[in-house]
């Protein structure tokens, strides 16, 4: 059913869509990523924040919009083993915001919006992390070790 | 101002659209990784073959921003080390979070747990790579601006 998950082919041109929109009105990339990069750098002087931050707010705001729509908040807890898991989370998430800091991008800002524009450091890094990421999913799926 | 509530419009659309395709579910980003929801690939291919025409449309016409006015254009980077080493990096943390940053704000948004907890590891992360960076330029004149077609 399309209420309860969009199909990627109505997804996949919203969101290419909305990258065109934000090039149309404001020449800006999107990418996720940038917005925690500015609301670090700039939560003390609020005044500061710029596109990026408000950008990320936003997607905040649309998966509350999703929830008290369509779909439902989930205030579930995040399962059995419940520090570990955290624990997980919290080191995937460090190294994460490091690896893409340095790369300059996450998924949408090299995956889909620097392949839209064919740059060729958007494509190695994309091609980087997705080898990487499907290699260790496989790895952990293999020794059991999955989340 | 203007560009500010842009930005936030255009987040708010993303995060219902990525929530509403389920991306901000860590089973299907798994699955995804793991070869079984190719729908997944789809999507992110579908979006990045309307974005690559639009912006070429847009870059073709000469046209301009319509907030900032700014002419619609962006710069190509050169492939260097720090982009495959980072993307490691992401990529595993990516695999082991089962989301990345878009998601992960998106799911916040639906009161998920883990979302906070890994956009809290982000801003910890974000923030170390920078001290790091400052560490490591520290010497050089003047510091590596990261800017580019992604954005950063």
């Amino acid at each position: 059913m399309i209420v309860d998950r969009c199909p990627w082919y109505i997804a996949g041109p919203l969101l290419g869509l909305m990258i065109v929109g934000l090039r149309a009105l404001l020449n800006k990339p999107f990418g996720a990523l940038g917005g925690y990069v500015d609301l670090a750098d700039n939560v003390l002087t609020p005044r500061r924040l710029g596109f990026r931050a408000f950008l990320l707010l936003g997607i905040v705001g649309g998966g509350v919009l999703y929830a008290t729509t369509l779909g439902t908040f989930g205030y579930s807890s995040i399962g059995e083993n419940a520090a570990a898991q955290a624990g997980i989370l919290l080191t995937a998430g460090v190294v994460m915001g490091f690896g893409a800091r340095t790369a300059g991008g996450c998924t949408s800002g090299h995956g889909m919006t620097g392949m839209s524009l064919g740059s060729p450091a958007s494509i190695a890094s994309s091609m980087t992390f997705f080898a990487t990421a499907v290699g260790l999913a496989q790895l952990l799926s293999w020794f059991g070790g999955q989340p | 101002m203007k560009t500010k509530f842009a930005a936030l419009s255009f987040g708010v659309g993303f995060g219902f659209v990525m929530a509403w395709a389920r991306l901000a579910d860590q089973h299907v980003i798994r699955n995804m990784l793991l070869m079984r929801e190719p729908d997944v690939f789809l999507l992110m291919g579908s979006a990045v073959f309307v974005a690559a025409i639009g912006a070429r449309l847009l870059r073709a016409r000469g046209a301009r921003a319509l907030i900032t006015g700014e002419p619609v254009a962006w710069n190509s980077e050169t492939p260097q080390t720090r982009h495959v080493v980072g993307s490691v990096l992401f990529g595993a943390g990516w695999s082991l979070a089962g989301t990345c940053p878009g998601p992960a704000a998106a799911m916040m948004g639906e009161g998920r747990v883990a979302g906070f907890i890994v956009a809290a590891g982000l801003v910890a992360g974000v923030v170390l790579q920078g001290v790091v960076a400052r560490l490591r330029t520290s010497d050089s004149p003047a510091p590596v601006e990261i800017s580019g077609a992604a954005g950063l």
